[in-house]
């Protein structure tokens, strides 16, 4: 019967992550350009059987050469495991790395691995690895590839017919067992390779050595990673390959015990023992010793089964913008979870923001749109950043206000990718024109304000929700009247010294049309031309509290989302939220999940109070009547210059001016409708 | 509940009391762990250790340009085949949950590249027991239990080191423990002997969850 070829599993190599960390930080601060080779050291321990628990048969599970932070700094190998010399080349462009003339390093790991067998008569070099890499830093990937250079026999090594068997079935007895056991996990790290010498043959006492203490006869050891019943793992090939070369003449049978033991086992002994013969039996005994270096092999293959290099992605690990992106998201997800499970987080998230203004307001509603998760915020301003900006709106800093002042809405917008990289912020200087405010005569001016207004309703289309956060009542009309005519979601806040008002516009098309809601403009009796005569919360004079933006801020953004998660969204009747209208909190008709949605919230900061108020929509109103959309839609630019120009036009244009005539007194009574007082809900 | 402190001598003493016992199904949730400190602060060490394991379905692999060209080697018959490795790696940890006081189990997990798992995939290997997650509800970062007011298993910093890792949570376990205890009528465990009992008796409740002995 033909005898067996030997047949060695190769070595799967294992990298953790620390390695590629560790890597990292080399290749930034050591090696920089530098692709020197790097002496790092590895690790195995032994192949390992694993019961699976559910089919409860054997796995067997290889051991893999395992690189780690620690591999580069010192040699801490872990417990029970043998340590292996390892060469680091790393590239710096993956053309390097696919270029890299792989023969050569190959052959030079090998060399220096045969060098040592033949002059230094060691063993501390067999085991030695290579593994070149390239790491792309910006996308967390490293691309590598190890080699175990394994000298390849000839004639082959094979074995007799009994095979690889228990070690307790070849004649070692349980207490040799456990003293060879003990001798060896007693030397950390385990070494790789040894001979077991038995003193005397009365004697059942074994010794554990270094392999230079083999004498004819003696079985050779070497640490088994394989975990395969009938293969030993490579490390034998070299342990052979230096055996044969040192003792030529002894070297035609050999026994050979591949340790797979390092806990004391429960279910016996798997350490195994072969008898290992120099060719197939058809040679002579003296078989032809080589003196040169025998050919090697050892590439790792990829996962595809190729030999190819291999790639690690720690970009999940490591990229931060992805990390951020996934806490931003989970603690969003651990509110809907825990407190409002019907929550549509998704919905929030896709809402696309427009935020005309990009002051203290706008600083403020976008800081809370992004912890809603919301992913898409423009901001839009004309100004610069001024030195007395940033001490109120969180998003500049004092550097911005530096050469004039950076401008406000790209600032802004740049301030918020920093604090989230995952967010679609853009920021756009741009003035908005204002009725009453006239274009002066000038061909260029005119086209100016023309491709500005044309921007602005490019932007508000492209957009879900529009922001009016602007420190002017007038600059407010232009983007009502739009958004109105495209049936946008229109949030505004508008602040005074104490007080702030912050609303949502009413729907264009409602089914509805008795319980229309309001806008800005629709308590006015005057066109929004004159400031001066402030009857709003206008800001003419900025002065506010300072705690009162982010209040006003923080109840526009919810008041938003609020209104969002409402079935009806922004066709949503207004509700109030009086104690005698408990009814409303319970209607489903006019909360959300996360409750009211309030059409108007008016808030007295000297009282601590929030009023709720519904205001219904005036035909004849200035922002939003269907005689104004219309002339709008129809006429387009032109009736917008009318607008600007003439500070009477909208007056004239909704009927205004005749009601103003009939006197101021009788209009006073198109107040807001309020609601019961007392609101500390 | 457990304190700080207790939560210190209740790890040591079971790092000490592990270290020669002879591997068995009782003993390896409890073995090969090893007590670590903040390298510069006080107060915040934790346990940790290194288990294998192995993933039950294949992933699907990267469909990178590199792997088409493919590199010659001299045909070598002594050569075994290589079986695929399926070899994951899971770091494990125990660390003290400040907010609620109580030890809380951390674990990130990587193939033989060094690259995370996507929780997805970590569900299907042996890390976990093949009923655990019967009920549950998979998102990217989480896994939900219906009707339980936390997800069973969410993505978080670890608490000394910041890293990114997936935590169980760890209000529940605590009251199972407890529980337990005074079934066994441990009315000492505040002893040094208790606490190693305590963390033993934790360490079993997790492991209802997560398959801790490889
Ligand atoms: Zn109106």
């Amino acid at each position: 019967m033909p005898l067996a070829l030997v047949q060695f599993t190769p070595f799967p190599s294992l990298s953790h992550p620390s390695f590629w960390h560790k890597l990292t930080q080399l290749k930034l601060d050591v090696l920089k350009l530098s692709d020197a080779q790097v002496d790092i050291t590895g690790s195995y321990g032994v192949g390992r059987l694993i019961r699976d628990r559910e089919a409860g048969a054997w796995i067997s599970v290889n051991a893999n050469l395992a690189v780690e932070e620690e591999s580069f700094t010192d040699t801490k190998i872990p417990t029970r495991s043998v340590a292996a010399r390892g060469t680091l080349k790393n590239y710096n462009t993956i053309e390097e790395f696919k270029a890299a003339d792989k023969t050569m390093l190959f052959n030079e790991c090998a060399d220096k691995i045969w060098e040592s067998i033949v002059t230094n008569k060691d063993t501390s070099l067999l085991n030695s690895f290579l593994i070149i890499t390239y790491a792309d830093l910006k996308k967390y990937k490293y691309y590598y590839w190890f080699a175990f250079p394994a000298f390849v026999a000839s004639p082959s090594w094979h074995i007799t017919e009994r095979g690889w068997v228990p070690a307790i079935q070849a004649g070692f007895s349980e207490a040799q067992m456990s003293s060879i056991y003990e001798q060896l996990l007693g030397n950390q790290p385990l070494q790789a390779f040894f001979v077991v010498l038995t003193p005397s043959d009365a004697s059942t006492e074994v010794t554990v050595s270094a392999i230079d203490a083999y004498v004819p006869g003696a079985t050779v050891g070497f640490i088994d990673p394989s975990a395969q019943l009938q293969n030993p793992g490579w490390p034998l090939r070299n342990l052979l390959a230096y055996l044969r070369y040192s003792y030529p003449d002894s070297m035609s049978s050999l026994d050979v015990l591949s340790w797979r033991d390092t806990e004391i086992p429960r279910e016996g002994w798997k350490s195994r023992v072969g008898s290992l013969v120099v060719g197939d039996g058809s040679l002579s005994k003296a078989a032809v010793v080589p003196n040169a270096r025998p050919n090697a092999v050892g590439w790792e293959k990829n996962v595809q089964g190729k030999l190819g290099p291999r790639v690690a992605d720690l970009a999940p690990m490591m990229d931060p913008t992805r990390l951020a992106n996934q806490a931003v998201d989970l603690n969003l997800k651990l509110m809907r979870w825990r407190i409002v499970p019907s929550l549509d987080l998704d919905k929030i998230a896709a809402t696309r923001c427009l935020l005309l203004g990009a002051g203290t307001l706008g600083c403020y509603v976008a800081r809370c749109l992004m912890g809603w998760g919301v992913r898409t915020i423009t901001l839009v301003d004309s100004a610069r950043v001024s030195f007395s900006n940033p001490v109120r709106q969180p998003l500049f800093q004092f550097s911005d206000c530096l050469n004039g002042g950076r401008p406000k809405a790209e600032c802004a917008a740049e301030r918020l990718r920093e604090v989230w990289p995952g967010l679609n912020a853009s920021g756009y200087t741009l003035s908005i024109p204002m009725p009453g405010h006239p274009i002066p005569v000038s061909p260029s001016l005119c086209e100016q304000v023309q491709q500005d207004v044309e921007k602005l309703e490019k932007l508000i289309e492209e957009h879900d929700v529009v922001y009016l956060l602007m420190d002017s009542r007038e600059s407010r009309w232009l983007p009502t009247v739009i958004a109105r005519s495209k049936d946008k979601l229109v949030m505004n806040a508008a602040l005074g010294f104490d007080t702030f008002l912050v609303m949502r516009h009413g729907a264009r098309h409602t089914l509805d049309d008795n319980s229309r809601l309001g806008c800005y403009y629709c308590n006015d009796i005057v066109a929004p031309a004159d400031s001066l005569t402030d009857r709003t919360l206008d800001q003419m004079c900025t002065v506010t509290r300072p705690g009162l933006a982010s209040i006003a801020a923080s109840t526009a953004v919810e008041l938003m989302v609020s209104v969002l998660q409402h079935p009806r969204s922004i066709h949503a009747s207004a509700s109030s939220s009086s104690s005698s209208n408990y009814a409303d909190i319970i209607d489903v008709e006019k909360t959300s999940v996360l409750g009211l949605v309030p059409h108007q919230l008016r808030g007295y900061l000297a009282q601590f109070r929030n009023l709720h108020i519904v205001g219904a929509a005036y035909d004849k109103c200035t922002g939003c009547s269907e005689i104004v959309i219309n002339a709008y839609e129809t006429e387009g630019f032109s009736m917008l210059l009318n607008a600007f120009n003439d500070s009477k036009y909208l007056e004239r244009l909704t009927g205004l001016d005749n009601l103003f005539a009939e006197g101021e007194k009788a209009l006073r009574d198109v107040e807001w409708i309020e609601e019961e007082e007392d609101n500390d809900f | 509940m457990l304190t700080r402190p207790q939560f210190d001598i209740a790890c040591r003493a079971l790092v000490g009391k592990y270290a020669y016992t002879a591997p068995s199904p009782a003993t390896t949730p409890l073995k090969g762990w090893s007590w670590h400190e903040h390298a510069s602060i006080n107060g915040l060490g934790y346990l940790s250790r290194r288990t294998i394991h192995t993933r039950f379905s294949c992933f699907g692999t990267d469909d990178e340009e590199l792997y088409r060209e493919e590199y010659e080697e001299q045909q070598d018959e002594s050569t075994a085949t290589a079986v695929p490795d399926a070899t994951l790696v899971c770091q494990q940890y125990i660390v003290y949950s400040a907010t609620y006081q109580v030890p809380a189990f951390y674990f990130t997990m990587h193939d033989c590249n060094g690259s995370p798992l996507a929780l997805a995939d970590i569900v299907n290997t042996s890390l976990f027991r093949p009923s655990a997650f019967d009920s549950a509800e998979l998102t990217t970062f989480a896994l939900n239990i219906p009707d339980r007011m936390f997800p069973l298993l969410s993505q978080g910093d670890h608490p000394t080191l910041g890293t990114p890792s997936w935590y169980l949570h760890p209000c529940e376990s605590a009251g199972a423990v407890d529980e337990l205890m005074r079934e066994l009528g441990e009315a000492e465990w505040t002893t040094e002997e208790g606490l190693v009992r305590w963390i033993e008796m934790w360490i079993m409740v997790v492991s209802t969850v997560v398959e801790l002995c490889e």
